[in-house]
């Protein structure tokens, strides 16, 4: 995929060279979603969102990390989702079909490549460390999310959410250490290899 | 340990330490046990959330030309068809606006004569009223002669003649004016400004316009899809 090609034939206003460039980043798109919101109807509607903000404002787009830029797109869009959820709070409904028809097993609960009990335990785990940051703030959520779930780079997140590179570090490190005394509460969910070390207090 | 150190390991573990930073650290990590589980924490815990499984997008999240708003490419004349159909609506509108004004304002003018409705009759009636009035001062004249004929009453072949000149001279002022009035008014009433036939062609045109732009929208979206 030339990622440049495509974007430059998006901002000349080519909606394929732009879906194209959704295919390859949705799922990126939607696991940051999913982790900022925690709600995967949720995180689809932002993931949505995103996309149609990203495409009516790849204009203003001028070079860089694309990917940065479209976690930007992302990020605004879940705090747009956050602030209607806030006014206007809602029962979820499943996800539709094209055919306008509720999916009523969708994709991203199936996996195959997992036993039943490896499923059990890994859903646990992830309900654990989604549930340590959920009780995180906004603004170190979003940092965590991008720097150890995406796996961006210092610069791109600083980008991302345009605060300066000090802020980056200092919420990161922050985040890193609500979420280390969040977890030390589901000990016993944690592979061994994993557990952490208790009674180290930070001023 | 304070906030400054924890921001430095947490810097140390994504390697964004310069060279004599990290150095300096490590010589603190070896000597420091506290330092150093703090780090180990720190890396297990971004080990976590490194390790959390990347759930598939539940759909594709593929836009259509719908979601964002885009229209059909349309054909080369079809900004001249939108044009020209804006146009031809105007100017319909503006001729009916503008013979409707002319004849509104028709009293304005009235002594002058124009318009043909019933306004305009009045100010014509008006006009013939005034006329006569305007016409008989002259007449004044004919007074004298009117006089005589009934001071010499045992003369009436006298003033039959007299009396006639009189009428004759008192009504023929009049007639122009009257047929001057009435004349202005008909010929108002029959030539408004715009003519019927340019606004049939006016309506006409942007009837016609219209329905290519219609047309041609159909198309380039029946193409497109």
């Amino acid at each position: 995929m030339n990622e440049q090609a495509l974007i430059t034939d998006a901002q000349n206003g080519s909606l394929d060279a732009f879906n194209t460039l959704v295919l390859h980043y949705q799922d990126s798109v939607f696991n940051t979603a999913l982790r900022i919101l925690g709600d995967g109807d949720m995180a689809a509607d932002a993931t949505q969102d995103a996309f149609i903000s990203a495409f009516k404002s790849i204009a203003t787009f001028r070079g860089g990390s694309f990917k940065a830029w479209l976690m930007r797109t992302v990020t605004n869009a879940c705090y747009d989702e956050l602030r209607r959820q806030k006014r206007r709070p809602t029962t979820p409904l499943e996800p539709d079909t094209d055919d306008g028809e509720e999916m009523d097993s969708p994709r991203w609960l199936a996996d195959p490549n997992m036993t039943p009990d490896q499923k059990a335990e890994a859903d646990e785990v992830e309900h654990a460390i989604q549930h340590c940051l959920d009780n995180l703030p906004l603004e170190f959520k979003t940092v965590v999310v991008m720097a150890d779930i995406q796996g961006m780079d210092y610069s791109e997140v600083a980008m991302s959410i345009r605060v300066p590179l000090g802020t980056i570090k200092s919420r990161l490190a922050r985040a890193r250490l609500r979420l280390r005394e969040c977890l030390q509460g589901f000990e016993e969910l944690l592979p061994a290899s994993y557990r952490l070390e208790e009674g180290m207090n930070v001023s | 340990m304070n906030q400054r150190d924890l921001e430095l390991l947490s810097s140390y573990l994504d390697g964004q330490l310069s060279p004599s930073d990290s150095a300096r650290l490590e010589s603190r990590l070896k000597a420091d046990a506290q330092l150093a589980a703090v780090l180990n924490d720190l890396r297990a815990t971004r080990t976590l959330l490194r390790k959390l499984p990347a759930r598939r997008a539940p759909r594709n999240f593929t836009l259509t030309r719908k979601m964002v708003g885009q229209n059909p490419p349309l054909p080369r004349a079809y900004p001249f068809f939108r044009f020209a159909s804006a146009l031809a609506t105007l100017l319909f509108v503006f001729s009916f606006g503008l013979n409707s004004v002319s004849r509104m304002t028709a009293p304005v003018f009235g002594m002058g004569g124009g318009g043909g409705d019933a306004s305009s009759e009045q100010s014509i009636e008006l006009y013939a009223e005034e006329a006569p009035a305007a016409a008989t001062e002259p007449p004044a004249a004919t007074e004298a002669p009117a006089e005589p004929a009934v001071g010499m009453a045992p003369a009436p072949t006298m003033t039959a003649p007299a009396q006639e000149d009189a009428l004759r001279m008192v009504e023929t002022p009049t007639l122009p004016a009257a047929d001057m009035g009435n004349a202005v008014a008909q010929k108002l009433v029959e030539a408004p400004l715009v003519s019927i036939t340019w606004q049939i062609v006016l309506g006409a045109a942007a009837a016609l316009s219209a329905l290519l732009m219609l047309l041609m929208r159909g198309i380039a979206a029946s193409r497109w899809r």
